[in-house]
Parts: structure tokens; C-alpha cells; sequence
């Protein structure tokens, strides 16, 4: 099998400084007069802050009728072509109808897939991202991690969601500042200005982790105290454990506010009968194959409930499971 | 005592991470429960154990611990050789039992604290 090497475009091992120094948050890069609440969204915003993770992907050996039906099937126009996490091409829709025309459709994928790609790296600024929609006709680019490695997938649509939602939080802080008059103080304006959500997958341990690892990253990046960053990295770990060992899956929230770090679980399922009871020490349901991989030992919820500074739980037998985890940031300037 | 230190007292081998990192062992923490390495406040930990999984990496990660060391010579995945690179946590094999890891780790503890 030939050893595919795409020409990529656009993938240099640069860092965020280089790029923004190369990617000037004007208003020309943004193509008019922008605000600047929509400049500092972009310069915040990374595109891993953004992009999907899970990335549906097809071996090389895979056949474009292949290929075809996890397009229809998952209903997207285009599937990178990866092993492995190296990534070698992208199959799209078009490649599919000159396949149908052609009739090469039994044909492996790396016979006719795109090996000329322009990927993005998840550390680039959202602003560049917007930038290469606007430069290429491409409806989504791959992204890659700084050891070259496939990690996520970005399109417009997801870009699109991220800024809405941003900018929704940001007007809402503009509206409630008009609403108190200009003399409303700094305090009164506390709002959620940062929310991620990771969804966890139901007794995949590989994965498991990840989430809590991910919030740890965000948090040192946004300068916040080490020893809170520990505790809600230790309260989010325990608590993606518990979604992905005690329940039929569930998501994992942060949200960051000016005064606040909140981390919320919530599971589909089974719910449980016995809170009281489940937030004691080293009290467990958990089986053997849980036990064989360092956890299980029921120390999770009062573990969680241990570093926080304020802890809610909810459930509903054959429902839901909610924890709240709330951590005080002491934000004020010596 | 530096992870280069850890590989030498323990006969160990560096398998993935930075074996030239110039973080000292601020505490040594043996282990298998990654619910009970959670609950540890030192800085600077050195994880000893048993668990040969992707979870005793992420555990070390989230505590900020300076190294992982995995005795028994336990067979190491791939998985948990890239978790470990990517997350920059050096990580060790020991051919040693966790007792005797322990002693070799104490008694190089004593004679650093006497020299």
C-alpha cells in the first residue's frame, strides 16, 4: 500500500504568539468595521475551544461506496481519510459523484481522495480560522495537534454556534449595563463569559480523562489561581469517571465567570436511589473491571464535594444524575 | 532528586516524557487508588504504582505531579506511552516491587537530606 505524504498547506509548529503576530486582529482581517467585543472573541477563542472532537474518519483501504455511506449515514459532506490519528486525505461529496459517474465506486479511498489539504492547528486563534473559510471554498478543515496528530474537525456551522452563543452572553452583559445605568459597578456585572461542554461516553476509559485534562489546560491558560485550578481539575475528573463508569453516559460543563468556575455533570441515567448513602466515604457500586483500573473505590462524589467550595446533587432513579461543583475565584488586585 | 535520579535508585528505564527535567520529587506518593492521589495537596509528586493504564497518567496530570513511575516492570501500552508524551509527564518503568521502590526511594531521600 503506497505511503501517502499530503501536501499540507498550511501547518507550521508555530505558536500562538507568532500566529496573532502574523494574523493582526484588525478590522480588515475581519473583513469591515468589527467591534471589539467580536476582536476579543476571536482573539480569545481558540480553535480547539471550538472545533468537534469526535472525528468520524475512514481507513485508506476503506471504498468510496464505503466512504458514501457514512457521508449519508452521518449526514455530512465530507470524511477525512485516517489511521492511527495520521491523517492522509479528505474524501468529500464531490470525489463520491465523480466516483458514481466514473464508476469507480469499489475503488479504495486513496486512489481518489484530496491529499492537497489546508488543516488547521487547534492552538490557532478563531480569527484564523474565519480567515481561511474566507480564502478557501472548503466547508470544514481538519485540525491537527502540535505532533501533527488528527484531534478534531471544524466547520463553519461550529464556528457559526461558538460566536452566537458568545456574543448572546456578551449583549446580555451590555443590555443589563444599560438597564442599571453607567453607574452600575464592575460587581453587579458578573456573567458567564466562557462555557465549554464535553460529552462523556459510557465505559470508554480510553477516553476518560480527557475532559478533566482539557479543563485544566483552559483554566492555566486564563491565568486562574493554581490552587483552584487543582481543585476543579480534581472535582471534573471524578466526575467524568463517575459519568463514564456509573452511567449510560452523560456531558461534562464548565463555565468560567468573572467571580466563579462552575463544573456540571449530568448523566442519563440510572439515576441514584440513595444520595445520602453515594456521598459517603468509600461507599461503591462499582465491579471488578472498575476497581482493576485505579477507580471505584467511592471516593468520587465526596471527593468532588471535598474541593468545592459549594456542591449540589440531583437525581432521579431511571432519569438523571446532576452534580454541581461551584469554586470561588478571589479575582481581586492585591 | 530529579526523574533521572527516580530511573537510576529504582533501575528504572525513562519510556516517554523529559528525562532531563530539572523538577525535583517534592513528595513520593505509592498508590493504585487514583481517588486517593487525588486527594494529595504536596506539589511536585512522584506517583508510584501499580496501574499500568491511561488514567494513572491523567491521575498525575490533574495533581501536577513531576513523574510516574510503574514497578513490577508492568507491560506499558502504547496509548499510555502517548498519553504521557502528550501531556509532558515523564514516565518510568521500575523492575522493582513497590515495597522495595519505596525503600530505594527512602533511603536516597536520607542520604540527600545528609549530604
Amino acid at each position: 500500500m503506497a505511503d501517502y505524504n499530503p501536501t499540507i498547506l498550511k501547518a507550521q509548529h508555530a505558536n500562538d504568539d507568532e500566529i496573532l503576530a502574523k494574523t493582526p486582529l484588525d478590522a480588515k482581517t475581519l473583513g469591515g468595521d468589527s467591534s471589539v467585543i467580536i476582536m476579543e472573541l476571536l482573539q480569545r477563542f481558540k480553535v480547539r475551544d471550538v472545533m468537534k472532537r469526535q472525528v468520524i474518519v475512514v481507513p485508506r483501504s476503506a471504498t468510496l461506496r464505503e466512504a458514501q455511506a457514512v457521508l449519508r449515514d452521518n449526514r455530512i459532506s465530507g470524511i477525512p481519510v485516517s489511521e492511527n490519528g495520521r491523517l492522509y486525505g479528505i474524501v468529500s461529496v464531490n470525489d463520491i459523484i465523480k466516483g458514481l459517474d466514473g464508476g469507480w465506486m469499489d475503488d479504495p479511498c486513496e486512489e481518489h481522495m484530496a491529499t492537497n489539504l489546508v488543516v488547521l492547528e487547534a492552538g490557532m486563534p478563531l480569527a484564523f480560522a474565519l480567515r481561511y473559510f474566507n480564502n478557501y471554498t472548503y466547508g470544514r478543515f481538519p485540525v491537527l495537534d502540535s505532533n501533527r496528530q488528527l484531534v478534531g474537525i471544524i466547520s463553519q456551522r461550529d464556528v457559526m454556534r461558538a460566536l452566537l452563543y458568545e456574543l448572546s452572553v456578551e449583549i446580555r452583559k451590555l443590555e443589563r449595563k444599560t438597564r442599571k445605568g453607567a453607574a452600575a459597578s464592575e460587581e453587579e456585572l458578573h456573567e458567564n463569559y466562557f462555557r465549554r461542554e464535553w460529552a462523556v461516553v459510557r465505559n470508554d476509559l480510553s477516553r476518560a480523562g480527557h475532559a478533566a485534562n482539557d479543563i485544566k489546560g483552559l483554566l492555566r491558560e486564563r491565568k486562574i489561581d493554581r490552587t483552584v485550578v487543582r481543585r476543579v481539575a480534581v472535582a471534573a475528573y471524578e466526575l467524568e469517571i463517575n459519568i463514564c463508569i456509573h452511567s449510560h453516559g452523560g456531558v461534562l460543563v464548565l463555565l468560567i465567570s468573572d467571580d466563579s468556575v462552575t463544573i456540571t455533570a449530568k448523566d442519563r441515567g440510572p439515576g441514584i436511589p440513595d444520595i445520602e448513602w453515594a456521598c459517603r466515604d468509600g461507599t461503591s457500586t462499582a465491579n471488578d473491571w472498575i476497581r482493576s483500573l485505579g477507580f471505584g473505590a467511592g471516593m468520587g462524589l465526596s471527593n468532588s464535594k471535598r474541593v468545592a467550595d459549594e456542591f449540589e446533587i440531583e437525581s432521579e432513579v431511571g432519569k438523571f444524575t446532576k452534580v454541581k461543583c461551584v469554586f470561588k475565584l478571589n479575582r481581586s488586585e492585591p | 532528586m530529579t526523574i533521572a535520579d527516580v530511573v537510576r535508585i529504582l533501575d528504572g528505564k525513562l519510556m516517554a516524557g523529559d528525562g532531563t527535567s530539572p523538577r525535583a520529587v517534592g513528595e513520593v506518593v505509592a498508590n493504585d487508588l487514583m481517588s486517593d492521589v487525588l486527594l494529595c495537596d504536596a506539589d511536585d509528586i512522584l506517583l508510584l504504582t501499580s496501574l499500568a493504564s491511561d488514567q494513572a497518567i491523567r491521575t498525575a496530570h490533574i495533581v501536577g505531579a513531576m513523574g510516574v513511575v510503574v514497578h513490577n516492570a508492568k507491560p506499558l501500552s502504547e496509548t499510555m506511552l502517548k498519553v504521557a508524551a502528550d501531556l509532558g509527564i515523564p514516565l518510568v518503568s521500575s523492575p522493582l516491587s513497590k515495597y522495595d521502590a519505596c525503600v530505594k526511594l527512602h533511603d536516597a531521600f536520607l542520604a540527600e537530606e545528609r549530604a
